[in-house]
């Protein structure tokens, strides 16, 4: 049961104990440091003992802000859940002992990786969180909160950096890795290719929802190749198509003229690799276009409801649905150096251009 | 020659009066009043009009007077800025001591007026890039760019003031016009087709782009040819001719020495409820993110200034400064007068590929003019 503060609970020390983790300085890796980085039973100490020390500092940090929070959004009851998991997984790290051969390695990817799934629904539930505080105080609007947005963008791309670091150290650990990986990492990983089945699952989900999907034609060099996180990209890809697929579809869908096709240019440059996603969707007016990166203008269903005692973990584990994918896509994209932009012109369509580095090298952002 | 102090040659009852009118309140006007105002250009209403100009103008220019001699890193003090800030106190004596507009021959003699202080004014922008250029030679090597981010913001304000005052009075002298063209209220074009517009604009720069390099990519123009909607044709010409410079240089310079044909400048034109959005889009290779921000600067101007240090910036040669281009200036300058009617420009590129322009100009004129 989620206790109230942590003042009032038995372990004044663990309080303490967060707070002076939490003021430590974090550490940032870049792609490049985790891709050179592979997985050699010495490596594997090495990133074990890393992880051991860096992850309590980020989680004790997230801790501290979440129960300082404008507006009472820390007391909303789905809040002090989240901020329950991350003291779990903060106490689990720091009464962890020393980690001095392979045994205790082994033993401790089991146990970062269990901290992994135990914060599997960390995003619906923040989203819970929100809209119970939106319930207490219906006459704020998404303008004023902007304090719990950067809030937000700060917490979540947070989340982007451990689940990367723990998912990372456990790939590691994989015998029989795929040819060209290192984890989560592709060394070669093709944009084109993974823009195409990206639009594919995009499309599939349309076709189900519309009864018909726009077709998408996809322009880029098919061995152009570089260095990245393909779930990252996919996500990206697929969540920019999907709302490219149901913009066309809602303008076309009464219309005797065929839905345009949606046109993804993949180009690669010294810098960046760019993915420009366009769509003839009749676009979004220029004062509406702030809005789409919010997380409290949701106006989509969240998949746990009220009693979220019950969760099951299936129904929440995509985002799809409480239009958070926007403005989480653009964390993953900005978590290596790059960036989301987007573009409207009202009456016509919109375009997205998801800027990644080329070269990897950018450290990881600390927020 | 200018003189270093405001003090050195002109009076202290000047002084006192420019910090008091600098400090009044500015009145902005948009598109759509301006449209209706002058729709009715009666000698009444031309009068309400200079009326109004007799107050606001001497506001606006005693503001950028006491910006000029305020300007941070020693810019106030090089020599063409004084000569700027010259021009702008002799264009404030010349309103002040005009006297009350009583009567249709005032009206018509303030209006001569004005057109003067603004023929005085025509070369401020290469003045003050000159002006930049002198304080570049002076200022440590090392500072870059970036470090300069007051005098950009200055920049900005004072030439998105400029065109506010050159908006006014263009406007209140092109009323007078006796044979005004069909639905044309002074500078603004009620039913303007941006298509049209688009496509005259287009035909010029590929005529400079054609001189330049002896050839020049296509254009291919998207849009609805009977959509029309209220602007000033001048300003949107300004805007498209330097993004389809732009592009097609870039264009022209990416296959210069290759055997494939110049892939063709796209222009869409898009009408929505809140905007008119005309997007530019070239496959000229695109500019780098990190050198992004760079082109909507003054200061990284690398092109050569039509003012030379040694010309007398008393006599300028104005065939060579009449076009902005070639010191830089087209875009952050395009920027201002897309945002001067509540519009906007913003530029996205595809390293390796090309670069996307999208020009916002709000469809209802409603927005009132920004005073920096």
């Amino acid at each position: 049961m989620a206790k109230k503060k942590l003042s009032d609970s038995v372990v004044k020390e663990l309080a303490e104990e967060v707070k002076e983790w939490g003021s430590m300085k974090q550490t940032g890796v870049s792609l490049k440091q985790m891709m050179n980085f592979g997985g050699s039973s010495k490596n594997l100490l090495i990133s074990a003992q890393f992880v051991h020390k860096e992850l309590p500092i980020r989680i004790a940090r997230r801790v501290i802000e979440l129960e300082n929070l404008p507006y009472g959004l820390s007391t909303q009851n789905a809040v002090l859940q989240v901020r329950d998991w991350y003291l779990d997984s903060f106490r689990d790290l720091r009464s962890y002992p020393e980690i001095k051969d392979k045994n205790d390695e082994l033993k401790f990817t089991q146990m970062v990786k269990m901290i992994k799934v135990r914060h599997n629904n960390v995003v619906p539930m923040m989203a819970l969180g929100v809209k119970q505080l939106k319930k207490e105080r219906p006459q704020f609007d998404y303008k004023d909160l902007k304090e719990v947005h950067q809030f937000l963008d700060r917490f979540y791309l947070s989340r982007i950096g451990i689940r990367m670091l723990i998912g990372q150290h456990v790939a590691l650990h994989d015998p029989n890795p795929l040819p060209n990986c290192v984890g989560y990492i592709h060394t070669k990983m093709s944009p084109l290719e993974v823009a195409r089945d990206a639009s594919e699952d995009a499309r599939s989900m349309c076709l189900r929802e519309y009864g018909s999907a726009p077709a998408v034609n996809i322009y880029g060099d098919p061995n152009l190749t570089f260095p990245y996180v393909p779930s990252h990209l996919h996500m990206m890809v697929f969540e920019l198509v999907k709302n490219s697929a149901r913009a066309v579809q809602e303008r076309f869908m009464d219309s005797y003229d065929d839905a345009p096709p949606i046109r993804i240019i993949v180009a690669g440059g010294l810098e960046d690799v760019t993915i420009k996603i366009s769509d003839e969707g009749g676009g979004i007016p220029r004062s509406g276009l702030p809005k789409i990166f919010t997380y409290l203008y949701s106006t989509a269903e969240n998949p746990l409801d009220e009693d979220f005692t019950s969760t099951g973990a299936a129904t929440a584990c995509t985002m799809a649905g409480y239009g958070y994918g926007i403005p989480i896509s653009r964390l993953y994209a900005r978590y290596f150096g790059g960036d989301l932009q987007i573009l409207s012109m009202e009456g016509y369509g919109t375009d997205a251009f998801l800027h990644l580095l080329r070269l990897g090298d950018s450290q990881e952002p600390l927020p | 020659m200018a003189a270093k102090k405001l003090y050195e040659s002109f009076s202290k009852e000047l002084i006192e009066e420019v910090h008091r009118w600098g400090s009044m309140k500015q009145t902005g006007v948009s598109l759509k009043y301006m449209m209706e105002f002058g729709s009715k250009p009666t000698p009444r209403n031309l009068l309400i009009s200079s009326q109004f100009l007799y107050k606001e103008l001497p506001m606006r220019i005693a503001r950028r007077v006491i910006d000029l001699q305020t300007l941070p890193y020693g810019l106030s003090l090089k020599p063409a800025v004084l000569k700027v800030r010259d021009w702008y106190l002799d264009s404030f004596r010349d309103l002040r001591s005009f006297p009350d507009i009583k009567d249709e021959n005032d009206e018509l003699e303030f209006t001569k007026m004005i057109n003067l202080v603004k023929v005085r004014h025509n070369n401020v922008v290469p003045m003050m890039a000159l002006g930049v250029q002198q304080l570049k030679k002076d200022l440590h090597p090392k500072i870059d760019y970036k470090d300069l981010d007051e005098i950009h913001q200055f920049l900005d304000r004072f030439y998105m003031s400029r065109i506010g005052i050159r908006m006014l009075i263009g406007q209140h002298v092109a009323l007078h016009d006796p044979n005004p063209p069909p639905d044309c209220v002074g500078y603004i074009h009620t039913k303007m087709s941006p298509l049209e517009v688009a496509r005259n604009a287009t035909e010029d720069a590929r005529s400079i782009c054609l001189r330049e390099y002896g050839s020049a990519p296509k254009v291919n123009i998207y849009g609805d040819p009977n959509f029309t909607f209220p602007y000033v044709p001048t300003h949107l010409h300004l805007m498209v001719f330097e993004l389809v410079k732009n592009s097609l240089r870039a264009v022209e310079e990416r296959f210069v020495d290759s055997d494939k044909v110049a892939p063709p400048v796209r222009i869409i034109v898009a009408d929505g409820l809140e905007d008119v959005t005309i997007k530019i889009s070239d496959e000229g290779g695109g500019i780098p993110r990190s050198g992004l921000p760079k082109i909507f600067t003054y200061l990284y101007s690398t092109a050569r200034n039509p003012l030379d240090e040694h010309s007398d910036l008393d006599t300028i040669d104005l065939a060579t400064v009449s076009t902005l281009a070639g010191y830089g200036y087209g875009l952050p300058i395009s920027r201002l007068y897309a945002r001067y009617f509540g519009g906007d420009l913003q530029i996205i590129s595809m390293e390796g590929y090309g670069t996307d322009a999208y020009l916002h100009l709000s469809r209802l004129g409603d927005s009132q003019e920004p005073l920096p």
